[in-house]
Formats: C-alpha cells, structure tokens, sequence
C-alpha cells in the first residue's frame, strides 16, 4: 500500500525521522514509540505535511508504485491516504454532518460547481450518514462539531478521516485524552475501520495496541528499532530499553548507593 | 412584515404545483424584505408627508437608500470573501475602484481594444471581468499569505491603484488634475436594464428616467414629485443588486461555497481532506472582486462621474468592514442591512446641513425657553446642539460601532440567528409558517437517517406540513441553510 525507503527527516541538528525503511500492507499496523519518537513527524512526512530531508515514499495504485514523496496533504488525500489527527482537528461550528458530508465532497468532482444547491448532491450526505452511522454519531448529525464531547469529537475524527473511501488510514492517537468508559467504543471503532482499510495506527494506550494490532513497528529517536507481531514486541528487550530507559529491578538502589559513594568522596575533598 | 409575505404564500400554494408553495415560504422572508425596499419610497413620501420633521428625523431619505444599495452590494461583495473564507480583503477597494474607474474610462473612449460608445451594461460587463483579472493576479501573489499579512498585501495593491488613480494623466487627457476625480462626457447615459428589451431600459442618474414600463414614479409620488428619477434609480440600481445578492447567495449553499466556509473553520483539515485550499481561495476571491466591481460601476451609473476617494482610498474598504461587523460578517445579507443601520444612525445623528435628523427635529419641537437656557458661559442648549450634532454623524456612528464590537460581535444577523436558533432566519420564518422546509432533502432526512431520498422528503413535506406546530415539525429539525428553494423539487422544475 504504502512504503518509504530511507526517509530520513532533520530539523537543523536533530533527526527526527532516521532512515526509516517501512511498508504498510493490508493489515492493523501500530506504530508505537516513547514520546518525541518522530511518530507524528512520521505521519506528516507521508501526508505531505513535511518534505523529507532524504529518502522516499511510495504508494501503490492498481499494482504500481508511484513516487508521492513530493505530494502536499490535498495530493495525498486525493490519491486515498487519509488521516486524523492528535489534536482534535474538525471544522468547529460546522454540523457533524456538515464536517463528514464536506470531506465525502472533497473525493467527488463536484467541489468547483457553484451554482447548483449542495443539497442536490445526495450522494455525499448519504455516505456522511453511512459514516456517521459507522462511528457512532447518527444522532448527532445536527450539532455543531465544537458541542461535542471530547470522546465524540475523537469519533468524529475518526469519521471525517474515513469519508472519501480512503485506502490507507493513518489514526494519530485516536484514544488521546479520552475517558475510560469511551476508550472501549473507539477501540471497537479501530478494529472496525481496519476490517476494510489499511490502517497505521499512532497509539500510547499499550492494552489496546497489543490487543488490535496485527503488527508493532517500534519507533525511537527516529528510527525503527522492532517491526514484529505483538508477541515478539512485548518482550523485545530493545523495546524495553527504549520505554523504560534500560531500567531494570534493582537500578534504584544501585544508583542511590553510586550516588551516595560520591557525595562521601566529595565531604572528603 | 410576515402577514405580508405569507399572502402569495398561501394563494399560489393551493393553484400550483406543490413546491412552488414551499418554495414561496422558504423565502417568506426574502420576499418580505424586498417587498419592503420596492414600497419604502412610497412610504417615505407618504410619512414625511403627512407627519413632517418627525418622520423625516427617523426615516433615511431616499437619496440615502440609493447609496446604501451599491456600497451595501460592495460590503456583501467584501463579505462574501472575508466573512466565508476568513481572509480579510483589505484592499477590496480596488475592485471598486475598477468597477468605477472601467465605466468612466469607457465611456470616455478611453480603454485599449475596446471601441467608444459602449452601452454601460456592456461596460460593467467589462469592468466586472477585468476585476476578475485583476484579482486572479493579485491573489495569486497574496493568498501565499494568511491573517494579517493577507489583510496588509491587499491593502498595499490598492494603495498602488489609489495613488495611480490621483496621479496619472492619461485618465483626463488635456483636462484637469485626476486627483479631483473624472467625468462621463454629457452625452453619456448610463442604461440600466435587460439588454435588447427597450422598455425594460432605465436611465440612471439625477436627470434620468422617472419612469419604468411606463409607470411614472413622479406621478405616484404624492409630496415629493421631483424625486421621480431618484425612484426610478433606486428601482434599476436596486435590481441589479438584488441579482447580484441572489447569485452570491447561490454559491455559498453550492458546493464551491461549503469548501470556502470549510476553509474559513479550519484550512489545514480543509487541506487534510484533499482540497487544494489556494485554488478555492483564490476562486472565492475573483467572484466577490466581480460583484465588487459592479457595485463601483453602479455608482457611475447614478453620480455619472468618479474620483479616487470614492473609489480606491482604502477607507472605501473600511466602512465595508465596518458594515460588515455591524451586520455580522459571514452573513451575506448583514453587510447590507449593516450599511443602512451605519448611515441611519449617522442622517439620525445629523449630517452636516441637510436633511432630517435629530437636531433640526429638537430645534423645531423643544420649547423655545429650553433652548435659550444657558449651561455654561456662553453655550446655549441651542448652541450645544449645533456644537455636538451638527455634521458629527460619523463621531457617533463611530461610538456605535465600538458598541457593537464589544456587545454584538456577531453583528446584526448574526445575533439574530443565535436568538432564533436557526442558521437562518428565513428557515426560521419558513418554520414558522407552518411548512417544514424543504431544505433539502437530505438535510431533512437527517434526524432520521439516511434512507428518505430527497426530492420525497422536500415535496412531501411542502404539502404536508401546513398545520404542524413548527416547533415539534419533525423533519424540519435536520434543515441547515437558507435558500432550501433546491432540494430537488426546484431543481426537476428545471
């Protein structure tokens, strides 16, 4: 579906993406990395959002590879790679309705008609409401996005990100922020929309990756350092290291005892 | 104002086809308002008549009304692209400037490839177009840019034209200083109208046509015979902005016209989603420099003659926002109604000398002692009045607008909305009325979901609906925009 081969990303001194090789296929693939692992760097380097500094990216169509690496975010969606973001990010005081029917408009060619009522255009609020029915807002359609609750707002971004029939979904923590009882509708919502889209999914909640992801790609200072199915991840010591800083049992104490020897070094000095 | 509207309502309601009644109740209010432009000269003539000074203090004349029609289709215009793509258009005087500029040029003979003795229809045309060009080139540098910097490299464009405008001698060939503006030649009479039907022709201006399809205004007019061409200015001129409003109203409900309110929420999902926000912004910019245009060729069409403050001083641009804000930006009627709020507060607050207004109303009605009474030195209640009021109706205009920015923000329209609820005020009406809209259809189907399809769902609830009590009105829920007329049934009439 989707692959990049080398891309590598700086800002000045800092790699924020290093030499990434990766392929996206038809399956839930979790992307996952301690924070300011480049995971958002990434998704905005295969968007278009960011021009990598080397490297490329690639979708295949129809069986072909083309070369997107210098397509923009409209490019990119038009070509089917659709994403939601981090933040919350939808048209405030537009309806729900509005919000998913504007985005099912941008996949048609009849954005530049301007002289015929949108309400002509049935087809794009008949797949807003199939989306909304799908994410869960059917009895929302009429409320101005920015009334929503925080858990439905990540639903609606959700839903605006599947109108147009993407093929790849690149979900930016969709469970960001999100309270313990909605965690489990948007967990359900994931593992639905990867029934029939390609997803890449940006997750912290270490649960529900485990428990949606057909594969973990392990993100750190930039670069992949694991790319394996669930099990293997869990007990990658590399995975581990990267988490948990190389800490193991025991760490504490030691350190508190280094740290104790030099302060009595120092008294004697 | 509604019982008004709702007579043609319900009497084409029974005769013709079922939406053809839905549709006449979806624009009640639209009817209502402009039903009220077309009787106000007759009003005017009738109260100021009857009752004098009081009347004359609190009603705009119709000298007024008439400027208020293109600097209100100016406002809309400035609207149209900073109130719905979120760009402010601070140089939209530009436009205006051309629309003005293009007619006199060409009615001077003046303009390259383009012979003399054009009609002025022609020339609008032609001055809208070039407009078109103008602002393609224009936005193509300036919408790199966003927010204040936007705002500023607008500016700087018409600041250019403006300064152009008062110094360039070839815009009065062998005649005066073009910084005093120039004239039509006398022979000039601009024609407003539907080309090629003669009878539906008006000649605008101070000494034109008083009459229209042979109906002579300066009959109808009962006190004030002598403002026959006026009327029959403030009819054609009028027309012409009413369609220019119509066309504008039609692309924010199309598709195109959702992308520029999607970018004006939030341009970078807008982007995300797949729209190629600078090709909408752009478009959005070349239509509202279009209709901005025809408001400055307007105004040739009545004062005959133009300058450069009038056209392209970026104070032009000004009152256009200011209109705006008062009325409520992203609402294409609240610019309009917010330039004759601006300029009846200003006559009512006196302008300089003439017409009605509050002082020469106090002048002639508080008893003379009052007047006489001194309030300190040598100031009289009278002398107050000419010091404070006389010719200071924009001091006091410009209070009203700090007001409005600090307690209505959202301006006219705006408030308006928000108290009735609705996204519009003529779904409201319509609601009222007791017909669910036919907001099309797939709005309507909205609360339910997705089945119903949307030419059903308009006609069915058009005949249907009359006596439900709006509030419960189901269907009506899902509504979301003004100008519902299209759901499908409009459209299949086509």
């Amino acid at each position: 579906m989707l692959r990049t081969t080398g891309l590598t990303k700086r800002f000045g001194g800092i790699t924020a993406t290093d030499d990434v090789d990766f392929e996206l296929d038809d399956e839930l693939t979790s992307l996952i990395g301690p924070n300011g692992a480049g995971k958002t760097t990434f998704f905005n380097l295969l968007t278009g959002v960011l021009q990598p500094t080397e490297g490329t990216v690639e979708f295949r169509r129809d069986g072909e590879w083309t070369d997107i690496t210098d397509a923009d975010p409209p490019e990119t969606a038009q070509l089917g790679i659709h994403r939601s973001f981090q933040i919350t990010n939808v048209f405030p005081t537009s309806t729900v309705l509005e919000n998913v029917r504007i985005a099912a408009q941008a996949d048609s060619d009849d954005s530049l008609q301007f002289w015929r009522n949108v309400n002509a255009f049935d087809e794009h609020f008949e797949e807003a409401h199939a989306i909304l029915d799908r994410v869960g807002l059917d009895g929302k359609a009429d409320v101005p996005a920015e009334n929503l609750s925080h858990g439905e707002k990540r639903k609606l971004e959700v839903g605006i990100a599947l109108a147009g029939d993407p093929d790849v979904l690149l979900l930016d923590e969709p469970n960001a922020g999100v309270s313990s009882e909605d965690v489990d509708d948007i967990k359900a919502l994931i593992e639905d929309v990867a029934s029939d889209h390609a997803v890449l999914l940006v997750e912290h909640n270490m649960d529900i990756v485990m428990d949606v992801s057909d594969r973990i790609v392990v993100l750190n200072q930039g670069a992949v350092i694991a790319d394996d199915v669930p099990e293997n991840i869990r007990g990658d010591p590399d995975v581990q290291e990267a988490y948990l800083g190389g800490y193991e049992a025991g760490d504490l104490q030691k350190e508190r005892a280094k740290r104790a020897g030099e302060d009595a070094e120092g008294k004697t000095a | 104002m509604s019982t008004d509207a709702a007579r043609p309502d319900a009497a084409d309601g029974g005769a013709l086809a079922p939406w053809v009644g839905g549709y006449l109740r979806d624009h009640a209010i639209h009817i209502a308002v402009v039903a009220f432009f077309i009787v106000y000269p007759f009003l005017y003539d009738v109260l100021v008549g009857q009752f004098g000074l009081p009347a004359e203090m609190l009603l705009p004349r119709l000298q007024t009304m008439l400027v208020v029609l293109w600097l209100g289709l100016f406002a809309m215009s400035f609207d149209f692209v900073s109130g719905y793509t979120g760009y402010l258009s601070f140089g939209h005087a530009a436009f205006f400037g051309i629309g003005a500029y293009t007619v006199v040029l060409g009615a001077n003979g003046q303009l390259p490839l383009l012979p003399g003795g054009l009609s002025f229809m022609t020339l609008m045309l032609v001055s809208a177009l070039l407009a078109v060009v103008v602002a393609f080139l224009i936005g193509l540098v300036s919408f790199r840019l966003s927010g204040v910097y936007f705002a500023m490299i607008t500016l700087g464009f018409a600041e250019i034209m403006y300064v152009a405008s008062r110094n360039w001698d070839w815009l009065t060939p062998g005649q005066s200083d073009p910084s005093d503006g120039i004239n039509t030649p006398a022979e000039f009479n601009p024609e407003l109208g539907v080309p090629f039907v003669d009878p539906l022709q008006v000649e605008t201006g101070v000494f034109g046509d008083d009459a229209i399809l042979g109906i002579n205004f300066g009959d109808l007019l009962v006190y004030n015979e002598n403002l026959g061409a006026i009327v029959a200015s403030y009819f054609a001129i009028g027309a012409v902005v009413l369609v220019c409003y119509l066309a504008m109203q039609r692309i924010i409900h199309s598709p195109f016209g959702r992308v520029m309110i999607a970018i004006r929420e939030n341009e970078e999902r807008a982007k995300a989603i797949g729209y190629d926000t600078f090709k909408f912004k752009l478009g959005a910019f070349m239509i509202s420099a279009f209709f901005g245009a025809v408001a400055g060729a307007l105004l040739v069409a009545y004062r005959g003659s133009v300058n450069p403050d009038a056209a392209f001083f970026f104070l032009v641009t000004g009152f256009a926002l200011v209109a705006a804000i008062i009325g409520g930006l992203g609402t294409l009627a609240g610019p309009f109604f917010g330039y004759i709020f601006l300029e009846g507060i200003e006559e009512f607050l006196a302008r300089g000398g003439s017409g009605g207004g509050l002082q020469p109303f106090l002048a002639e009605f508080l008893p003379g002692g009052i007047l006489e009474t001194t309030i300190g030195g040598d100031l009289t209640v009278s002398g107050a009045l000419d010091a404070f009021m006389t010719g200071h109706g924009e001091f006091y205009a410009g209070i009203v607008f700090v007001i409005f920015v600090l307690y209505v923000p959202i301006g006219i329209l705006g408030t308006l909305r928000l108290r009735l609820g609705t996204d519009s005020v003529a779904t409201y009406v319509s609601r009222r009325l007791g017909g669910s809209t036919g907001t099309g259809g797939s709005g309507g189907g909205g609360d339910s979901g997705a089945g119903e399809s949307a030419t059903a769902a308009g006609s069915v609830t058009a005949e249907g609906g009359e006596e439900d009590d709006p509030r419960e009105g189901g269907p009506a829920e899902g509504s979301e925009e003004d100008d519902p007329s299209e759901g499908g049934p409009a459209e299949g009439g086509k």
